[in-house]
């Protein structure tokens, strides 16, 4: 019989997919079905997609206003304020909620709980009528949300002496996510997943030092909720995020999508067996102007090196800028390799 | 040098606003002349910040307290700076493009800028090239800098190179961001293309020597 895809992406997780195909998924954001609807069409139907998500409802949701892919004013669960001016992807907080140093505010953050109200029995509905790898449907960002509530600049600054209240804010948001995570671990998905930008283009956006202090052991908790519940866990960072992949590995993460052609794959070969690339291929050059030819190496170069009876997963972005034919080429290599 | 300007960029590199201003009151009792204090305390220690972001020894966090604690030393010695007579050394009009929202790296290069001694005014995010244009014909800049970090937004540039020439202004056109290469630079016809923001405020000062 032949391999659902759940236990497809598992066997590839676990580094014992000796004879299968590898596992694909494609993110897409809003901008590239209205930009290119045939070709996204055609994408979703000529291969086999192996992951899903579950459906539920909430018994109340939290309030939000507006659309985060609209141009205008987005408001989200926590309450911060995104001025977006490009339909299709996402905008930027200008107008941050927490404006005092002291962070004396912070009360005026709403921390989403409604979040917890989902479901359970329907995602477990959703679980069983699919074959397909299962993802939660809730995705911890404490860096990128701590920059949403209080405005980018000022949160790195703040980062560098944190004020009580900030610290205090962090660990009830910590524990939010924490509750969150565990009754999502508590359903039959397959694995949750986190994610935060960690690297600019050729270095760490904070000293890896703030990192541990900080952010490890926040992660370390997530990792371990999953782990503890039998469930995977997966982690999207955006970035050169070298000097941080050691220390996902070091925690557990299971897989990981980061930028690897900003750092380059030959400097990601010394993982090769101990964490699965969760894709990518490069979207700031090589989608939108490499030829074929060029997406042909690179998705070579990227099997190559990484793969070892597992550990990539043949996903990329279809976003703003790219050349549609580079992207269904990938899943064409990706399938010519086996 | 006086021990006084040599601690004052210590506390600046380490951040620390309280112990800059105390210090730039410091030296003016002993009666360093302002100028001296802006080059030896402040841009001094801005350019050690700016040294060692380059080579990745600290990061945007520390880049961003540093800029504030020179930032206040700036504003402190200001009225003191107009009596002297001393002038910002070059003026750059600098912003994100049209279409693109990104910000940390602009605000990086804004800041080390400033802290060789030029007068930067800040557009923001989502800058035409008309508003690029307009503002440095009003502020009679020396150089236009732009930032891009989506490979969609990178053509805006060429927009604004194109009608820098048109309106025949003599700022110099300086672009960056994680997608930009001198390749591109080169196509474009830009005066400069910099993948730092240390190395970008050298040659932005070069540019108005
Ligand atoms: C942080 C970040 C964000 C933050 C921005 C916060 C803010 N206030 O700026 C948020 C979350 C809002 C965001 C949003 C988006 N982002 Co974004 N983001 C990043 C990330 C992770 C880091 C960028 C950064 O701040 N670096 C730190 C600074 C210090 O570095 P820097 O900007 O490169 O600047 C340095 C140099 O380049 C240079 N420099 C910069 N400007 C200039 C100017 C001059 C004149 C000179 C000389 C030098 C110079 O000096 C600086 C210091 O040394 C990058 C990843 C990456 N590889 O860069 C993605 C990245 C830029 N984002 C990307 C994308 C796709 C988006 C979104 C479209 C995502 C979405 N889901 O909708 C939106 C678009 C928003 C919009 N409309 O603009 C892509 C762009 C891909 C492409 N095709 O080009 C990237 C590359 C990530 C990726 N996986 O590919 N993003």
């Amino acid at each position: 019989m032949e391999r659902t895809s759940r236990q497809l992406v598992l066997d590839t997780l676990n580094f014992k997919n000796t004879d299968g195909r590898v596992p694909r998924q494609i993110w897409t954001l809003p901008w590239a079905e209205f930009t290119y609807p045939e070709m996204f069409k055609k994408i979703q139907d000529d291969f086999v997609w192996d992951f899903g998500g579950p459906q539920t409802t909430y018994e109340k949701l939290p309030k939000t206003q507006g659309d985060a892919y609209e141009v205008g004013t987005y408001v989200d669960e926590w309450g911060c304020i995104f001025t977006n001016i490009h339909r299709g992807i996402i905008g930027e907080v200008k107008e941050p909620i927490v404006k005092e140093e002291d962070w004396s505010d912070v009360g005026n953050v709403h921390i989403p709980e409604e979040l917890l109200t989902f479901d359970i029995d329907k995602v477990n509905e959703a679980c069983k009528a699919s074959d397909k790898f299962m993802i939660a449907g809730c995705c911890p960002r404490p860096f990128e949300q701590l920059q949403f509530i209080r405005g980018t600049v000022d949160l790195y600054m703040d980062l560098m002496d944190p004020p009580k209240k900030m610290l205090e804010f962090m660990e009830k948001m910590h524990d939010f996510y924490c509750r969150l995570l565990t009754k999502w671990a508590q359903t039959d998905v397959d694995a949750l997943n986190m994610m935060d930008d960690w690297g600019s283009q050729n270095a760490l956006l904070i000293n890896p030092e703030l990192w541990d202090k900080y952010f490890r052991p926040m992660y370390k908790d997530y990792i371990d909720i999953a782990h503890k519940h039998g469930k995977k866990m997966f982690m999207h960072s955006d970035g050169y995020t070298l000097d941080i992949i050691p220390r996902l590995i070091d925690l557990g993460l299971d897989a990981l999508n980061c930028q690897i052609f900003c750092m380059g794959v030959e400097k990601l070969k010394q993982f090769k067996g101990k964490i699965t690339f969760w894709g990518e291929i490069d979207r700031q050059h090589l989608i939108p102007n490499g030829t074929l030819e060029q997406i042909d190496q690179a998705v070579k170069s990227v099997y190559d090196n990484l793969w070892a009876d597992g550990g990539c997963i043949a996903q990329c972005e279809f976003g703003p800028g790219a050349n549609p034919d580079n992207i269904y080429q990938i899943y064409k290599t990706w399938e010519s390799i086996r | 040098m006086s021990t006084t300007l040599v601690e004052m960029s210590e506390f600046l590199q380490k951040g620390r606003v309280k112990n800059v201003k105390e210090l730039i009151q410091k030296a003016l009792d002993e009666g360093i002349a302002p100028k001296t204090i802006l080059e030896e305390g402040l841009l001094s220690g801005m350019s050690v910040v700016g040294e060692k972001f380059k080579k990745n020894e600290v990061f945007v966090p520390e880049v961003l307290i540093a800029a504030r604690a020179m930032n206040a030393g700036t504003t402190m010695l200001k009225p003191y700076l107009v009596q002297e007579g001393v002038e910002s050394k070059g003026t750059v009009v600098i912003g994100t493009v049209k279409g693109d929202l990104h910000d940390i790296g602009k605000n990086i290069v804004k800041m080390m800028m400033e802290g060789k001694g030029l007068n930067v005014i800040d557009l923001g995010v989502d800058v035409s090239a008309e508003q690029y244009v307009t503002a440095a014909k009003e502020n009679d800049a020396d150089i236009i800098a732009c930032s891009t970090l989506l490979t969609t937004t990178m053509g805006e540039i060429k927009n604004v190179v194109d009608l820098v020439k048109a309106e025949g202004i003599r700022a110099k056109v300086m672009i960056g961001g994680a997608p930009v290469t001198q390749d591109f630079c080169d196509s474009v016809n830009a005066d400069s293309y910099t993948p730092d923001a240390a190395t970008a405020a050298d040659v932005a000062l070069s540019f108005c020597l």
